[in-house]
């Protein structure tokens, strides 16, 4: 592609500034503040369009700062180029009440809207980010060599890994692991919260179990009480052996009082009849005197048996009371031991619930799935991008290094750590030990080779924004040389006259822009 | 005729286990129910129907006494109930031995069985879980008997897993009023005609919204009958639209004021929606601590042009990585998510904005 004319009509501070441009080297030549960063925002702006912002954000703005102070309905202006030989013109007015892009294909007459996809399709599909990384080249901004050297490295890791020098790929994944570092914590404390609920209900569980066991051991030790209660045979009860007991003593008594009965009724009558027929009173005092004996004995033996089947119903008495107090608390204990039965199943299921809980996706797993999807995903596309660009990258940018260093740097090499360094044919150099000269030598080959690879369909002017600042005179020799080589469309913006000199004295043809 | 309709009380449920409220939901839960009954108490209804899940799980012993207790202080109300899926009768349950109070009818058999109320030309109908599940519609073939009167049933269940049932083919039976539990969430279906009374206390934080009871009366031989609020507090959704100018603190003043007007006893998931600044990273997560708040959801995405975007971009990573995502087509939540946090790092760290 070939930019043939500007005609700056409005734009930041220039007004009204028409520019032929050669297919070849350009410079263009400014004192500084004088409007060369302007021109190559115009440019920029034709293609692509002036970025506005919402809010607060609009502020600082592409469109708020070249806005032109007199005249605004008039920022814009007309760009010539040319592209896969055919001549376009492409007419823009970026001010927001008459916004207005406009693209003449020169050769059919066919006019289109600039904001449509025509112009991207004739822009070989580079899009505005990488315009950014090939077609405009500013100088290495860092002051101090080490800061050159870190700047220099990262522009060669973000071209191989993701084709844009602006991106910083490690410090995105550094975020994305931090946001994960976040939820991981969370989602952690989130299990641990859970164990926790879990292990106070198991605790709880062994509670119960640890009272159901004491149950069960108070339940052993009244049946076993109960046990030793029964004196009973396999066929009596204990309480029936109780009453028979009692019974038999109760019928000793009762056989002992008809005895005594049946004694005191003869012993009367004999010593009646003795005393009434007889006559023998001693005889019938005798009968009398063994009647009392009798009598007597059989009345203690009386009170003896009442004595006992005292004892005996007090012990049934207190068998009974006994066996009813054993029978009660087994009951209780039973119903206690139930109550308890039903708590534990109750925990168990609400243990189980709580297992059943764990299983569903929480909200900090979906975002830690989500940012380790983001940055497999980084890696993945980064690695194609390496895989595509970064071996052509290497070569074709240590082709040109060796071609603008007069073949003294030969190779550039880039290790694992994304660590630089450059072969001069017999040794490799660690970039450390480079001078800012060639440091700026080794930058502008990698950009070259940049610009090269990414504008795939063809090749784009390249803008060199003041990048020979810092090179000596055969430096800039030998890059002008190359870039008059190269056949590609340059446009050199500086402020000193050193290039047109060297241009003149090499005999390079080139076309002088002045603003 | 007055009468109080409830279900889903689920005594003895501990609600979000792990949150500080826990504790004091699981004792609200008893109080809310104790409450109820204490207005019973105050201005008595002549019957209180509760269909199913009185308890949350096999109720012990002591609750039962607890609960028939509270029955015997209204000894003017006739209490009809049934247990649920989650009190269900199982071969060692209480239900199946309790001597209930004399105004408490259980429906203990597993088949449906007609009560007349005592006092009243009112024939109540119902049965009991024995299972967690039961599948069968048991409830398809209920007609109510040759009677005149009112004639109410009691139901428990309504989807697939617990006795599927229609409201509309159970009215059309000739039920006058279908009192209905297991739906957490009162609805009516029939307009006074079947209603669940939805769970008498929010149980978990699925139960949004308003929670309590169903009052009934009889008015021109008629049933009427109209929702009771009566839940200490509810679950609440705060959808938080968020847009290009908050910021952390500001969303946080905004929750805050949003919880404050209403109420700081309700429970809240709050869900974060629309679009919000690329610049700013929100950190959800510290809205926690402004209330009783079980969730932070965010379902807000950073306010990129993706088309934009990927036309501007195309040809380096960030290019690569939007149209990789774009060429899913529909995304889910999570590669949604993911575009986003991969997309927000590299422009953030890049040095062009």
């Amino acid at each position: 592609m070939v930019i043939r004319r500007l005609k700056i009509k409005n734009f930041g501070k220039i007004r009204d500034k028409d520019m032929e441009l050669s297919p070849g080297i350009n410079v263009l030549y400014g004192e500084n503040e004088s409007g060369k960063t302007t021109t190559h925002t115009f440019i920029r702006s034709m293609f692509y369009g002036v970025r506005r912002l919402r809010g607060k954000a609009s502020q600082n703005d592409t469109y708020t700062k070249y806005e032109p102070w007199e005249n605004p309905a008039e920022y814009g202006g007309i760009l010539w180029f040319t592209s896969k030989g055919k001549n376009y013109r492409l007419t823009r007015n970026f001010y927001k009440e008459k916004k207005l892009g406009e693209l003449l294909c020169e050769d059919d007459g066919s006019l289109v809207d600039a904001e449509q996809g025509a112009l991207g399709t004739i822009l070989g599909n580079v899009s505005e980010a990488v315009y950014d990384n090939t077609v405009s080249v500013a100088q290495l901004k860092s002051v101090t060599g080490k800061d050159l050297v870190r700047e220099l490295q990262n522009y060669m890791a973000s071209y191989q890994g993701t084709g844009d020098s602006s991106v910083d790929m490690g410090r995105a994944m550094q975020m994305l692991k931090m946001s994960r570092k976040g939820y991981l914590t969370e989602s952690a404390r989130r299990k641990k919260d859970l164990e926790k609920e879990k292990e106070k209900i198991s605790a709880n569980m062994e509670y119960i179990r640890r009272e159901i066991r004491e149950l069960d051991e108070k339940r052993d030790r009244i049946t076993q009480q109960q046990n030793g209660m029964n004196m009973g045979t396999r066929d009596k009860s204990t309480e029936d052996l109780l009453e028979l007991r009692i019974d038999r003593v109760k019928r000793r008594r009762e056989l002992n009082g008809a005895f005594l009965a049946v004694v005191l009724l003869c012993g009367i009558a004999g010593t009646g009849c003795l005393a009434a027929f007889s006559g023998q009173i001693i005889l019938s005092l005798l009968a009398g005197v063994a009647t009392a004996g009798v009598t007597v004995a059989a009345l203690f033996f009386h009170v003896r048996l009442s004595r006992e089947l005292n004892k005996r119903e007090r012990q049934r008495e207190r068998w009974l009371s006994r066996h009813d107090e054993l029978t009660w608390n087994r009951n209780s204990l039973d119903s206690d031991y139930e109550e308890k039965y039903t708590a534990l199943s109750n925990l168990q299921s609400e243990l189980q619930e709580c297992e059943e809980n764990t299983e569903v996706l929480t909200p900090e797993e979906m975002e830690i799935q989500a940012l380790n999807m983001a940055m497999d995903t980084i890696e993945a596309l980064s690695g194609n991008i390496t895989e595509q660009v970064g071996i052509r990258l290497k070569r074709r940018t240590s082709e040109i290094l060796s071609e603008i260093t007069g073949g003294k740097y030969r190779e550039v090499l880039m290790d694992e750590e994304l660590h630089m360094s450059v072969n001069t044919g017999d040794r490799t150099v660690s970039i450390e030990r480079l001078s800012r000269g060639t440091l700026e030598q080794i930058y502008f080959a990698l950009r070259m080779a940049a610009g090269e690879l990414f504008c795939k369909e063809e090749p784009f002017p390249v803008i060199l924004d003041d990048v020979f600042g810092m090179y000596d005179e055969d430096r800039l020799a030998a890059a002008l040389r190359w870039l008059h080589k190269e056949n590609r469309q340059v446009i050199i913006s500086t402020c000193h006259k050193r290039e047109m000199e060297i241009l003149d004295k090499e005999g390079i043809p080139y076309q002088k822009l002045f603003l | 005729m007055r009468f109080i309709h409830l279900a889903d009380v689920h005594l003895g449920a501990v609600p979000d286990r792990g949150c500080p409220w826990s504790k004091e939901r699981e004792e609200e839960i008893w109080s809310t129910f104790r409450r109820v009954i204490a207005g019973i108490r105050e201005d008595p209804v002549d019957l209180l129907f509760i269909s199913g899940d009185l308890f949350h799980r096999q109720p012990l012993m002591r609750e039962l006494k607890e609960v028939n207790y509270l029955f015997s202080t209204i000894p003017d109300t006739r209490v009809y109930l049934m247990a649920g899926n989650h009190d269900f009768i199982s071969r060692d349950s209480f239900y199946n031995t309790f001597e209930w109070n004399s105004n408490v009818t259980f429906f203990k058999s597993r088949e449906l069985t007609c009560v007349k109320d005592p006092r009243l030309d009112v024939y109540v109908y119902g049965l009991s879980y024995y299972d967690r599940e039961i599948k069968e519609g048991l409830y398809d073939k209920a007609v109510p008997i040759q009677e005149e009167g009112i004639h109410i049933l009691l139901a428990h269940g309504g989807d697939e897993k617990h006795i599927p049932l229609s409201a509309a083919s159970l009215a059309a039976a000739g039920f006058d009023y279908v009192a209905l539990g297991h739906i957490h969430k009162p609805q009516i279906l029939i307009r006074d005609q079947a209603a669940f009374s939805g769970a008498l206390e929010p149980i978990d934080r699925n139960d949004t919204g308003e929670h309590g009871y169903m009052e009934g009366r009889l008015v021109d031989g008629r049933i009427r009958t109209e929702f009771v609020p009566f839940a200490c507090r509810s679950y609440q959704q705060l959808v938080m639209p968020l847009h290009e100018e908050t910021t952390q603190i500001s969303l946080e003043e905004a929750v805050k004021s949003q919880i404050f007007r209403r109420g700081g006893r309700n429970i809240y998931r709050i869900i974060l929606q629309g679009m919000r600044s690329p610049d700013i990273l929100l950190i959800p997560e510290k809205l926690k601590s402004l209330g009783n708040i079980t969730e932070v959801v965010d379902e807000s995405w950073p306010a990129y042009d993706l088309e934009d975007l990927y036309k501007r971009y195309s040809g380096t990573l960030i290019g690569d990585y939007i149209g990789y995502f774009l060429a899913k087509g529909r995304m889910d939540t999570v590669e949604k998510k993911a575009l986003y946090y991969g997309l927000q790092a590299l422009l953030e760290t890049s040095s062009r904005r």
